[in-house]
């Protein structure tokens, strides 16, 4: 990757956690699209595997610093899913952006699971319900919003060769 | 190069490894160890993002606080539009509990509550039956004045006519008691009136009928149930005279009456028993009563004023009179002096006539004054006949 690729990544990783943290509050939303899972995946398969873990880790705990009942829940996640997509894109030429959409929701879903598994506070019948219903509703949601700023962001985005 | 990317390979597992481990760490913290991390990530790193969602979060409140702004600021306008409803709905229930205080007793208060069908326009549907006193031929009143007559009774509603139903007829008359008449609706048909068009598209109005020519009414002039027929009780006020409309009849006049209520503001009202209306209403509509004692009063004024122009008439006629006989007798004396005086002695004639004439002064001095007093009586009953003209209009 060049460094305008990179300078361009750098922008666009700002811009969606930017809106992650003024977007989101304004909708308010209970299942609302997550702008850091979109960034993370944004830039995990643009860098190497290491990396894509090392930026999940900052990000994850940047917002695990504002839920102390599950600090580094969060961290865990998103390093699993960084690094997973990172090794992912290795393998598979994913370039395509319903296929993208399709990982933004797996991605986003597993955050929610190893989120809610890992800080404990929901058991039963009602983390089940968290998880089947309002974790794959947001999953669905963070994909739409995904896929909608990939491809609104396409001309200036390039991806990284196998 | 093979080698170069298995190295890369293996970095890149022992930094997620790494990272994995710093994430498991960081879960297993204990808190008094958790949340100095916490804090320096929040003081540092997030601190600006906390900013942005504070503000966002200021935004979205804002954005909700305009919303139920606006919200009551449409509920004040909405309530502030019902006001002069209100308003209106509170002076009748003023005027309705105060005709009541008046009334006294043998009343039965009702809503109407009025139909919107073809065939309820000149029928009132009142909230009070059989269960509460009323009885068919009921009187119906407003503060205003008439509404018409309960028609038919159910146990908890009846049924009323108003005055614009083509049977309601009601005796009435001016309220000096100049000119009789009987009220019925203004049911408008060309052929038979030639009043003006704007008149004719007035289908609540009402005429007067069968007025004898003698008796004019202004327009203005109030116009009460007289009591005669004995349906309706004297005094109720029934409407105002608009103007004078011809009619086929030659040998009377009909005049053209506003109904003293208005329908369309009838919303309280109420009816009267029938031992009520019996016993009279006369004081009940205190207008007709200060109407009735100012025309009294004026004409009892009129009276005395006309008695005392009368006696000064008279005691000036009787002084002119004694005044008269006293120079007759005097100048007949004198001639009978002057006659016997002649004779023996000439002087004593010219003192007598100065005596005479002073006298004869101090009369017509007296005369007149009496006609200066009488002049001036009369202008006054002028000035108050000038007054009982214009109370004619005077309104309730």
């Amino acid at each position: 990757m060049n460094w305008g690729a990179t300078v361009r990544t750098i922008l666009l990783c700002a811009i969606l956690i930017l809106l992650h943290y003024t977007l989101r509050p304004l909708l308010a939303w209970r299942a609302s699209p997550d702008f850091l899972i979109i960034a993370l995946l944004l830039v995990s398969v643009r860098v190497r595997p290491g990396f894509a873990a090392v930026f999940g880790l900052i990000i994850g705990l940047a917002s695990d610093s504002l839920a102390l009942s599950s600090f580094g829940a969060g961290a865990l996640a998103m390093t699993l899913i960084g690094f997973g997509w990172s090794r992912l894109k290795a393998v598979f030429f994913a370039d395509h952006v319903l296929l993208n959409g399709f990982f933004l929701f797996l991605g986003k879903w597993a955050y929610e699971v190893v989120m809610h598994v890992a800080e404990r506070r929901m058991h039963g019948a009602e983390l089940l319900m968290q998880i089947l219903v309002w974790s794959s509703l947001s999953a669905a949601v963070t994909a739409v919003a995904g896929v909608l700023a990939l491809m609104a962001l396409r001309p200036v985005l390039e991806t990284r060769g196998t | 190069m093979a080698r170069t990317s298995r190295f890369t390979a293996r970095v890149d597992i022992v930094v997620f490894s790494a990272c994995v481990l710093l994430s498991l760490l960081a879960m297993v913290l204990p808190a008094n160890l958790r949340e100095p991390v916490a804090g320096a990530l929040r003081r540092s790193l997030v601190a600006p993002l906390i900013r942005l969602q504070q503000g966002s979060e200021r935004w979205r409140a804002a954005y909700l606080a305009s919303d139920r702004i606006e919200l009551r600021r449409d509920t004040l306008a909405l309530a502030a539009a019902r006001v002069p409803t209100l308003d209106a709905e509170n002076e009748r229930l003023r005027k309705l509990l105060g005709f009541g205080s008046k009334m006294q007793w043998g009343f039965i208060p009702a809503e109407a509550l009025q139909g919107r069908g073809r065939a309820e326009d000149f029928t009132v549907t009142l909230s009070a039956g059989s269960r509460a006193g009323v009885s068919e031929k009921s009187l119906v009143v407003a503060p205003e004045g008439v509404v018409g007559v309960v028609q038919t009774v159910d146990p908890t509603i009846s049924l009323a006519i108003l005055f614009a139903h083509p049977d309601f007829r009601v005796s009435a008359m001016s309220a000096d008691g100049s000119a009789f008449g009987i009220v019925q609706p203004h049911v408008t048909t060309s052929s038979t009136t030639q009043e003006p068009a704007f008149l004719r598209s007035e289908r609540y109005l009402l005429e007067m009928r069968g007025v004898p020519f003698r008796a004019t009414l202004k327009p203005g002039t109030i116009v009460f149930s007289s009591g005669l027929g004995g349906v309706y009780p004297k005094g109720i006020p029934v409407g105002i005279v608009l103007a004078e409309i011809r009619t086929a009849e030659a040998w009377a006049r009909t005049y053209l009456l506003r109904p003293a209520v208005n329908p369309a503001e009838l919303t309280s009202v109420m009816i009267l028993t029938p031992k009520r209306a019996a016993a009279g209403l006369v004081n009940i509509w205190s207008d007709v009563g200060a109407i009735d004692s100012a025309t009294k009063s004026i004409v009892a004024a009129g009276d005395s004023l006309a008695r005392q122009s009368a006696t000064a008439e008279a005691a000036a006629r009787r002084a002119a009179i004694d005044s008269a006989a006293r120079i007759y007798a005097d100048s007949a004396r004198r001639d009978s002096l002057t006659r016997g005086d002649s004779v023996q002695r000439g002087g004593a004639a010219p003192v007598t006539d100065s005596v005479a004439r002073a006298r004869v002064r101090r009369d017509s001095v007296a005369a007149a004054r009496i006609r200066r007093q009488r002049r001036d009586s009369l202008a006054a009953a002028r000035g108050d006949s000038t007054r009982r003209d214009t109370t004619a209009g005077v309104r309730p």
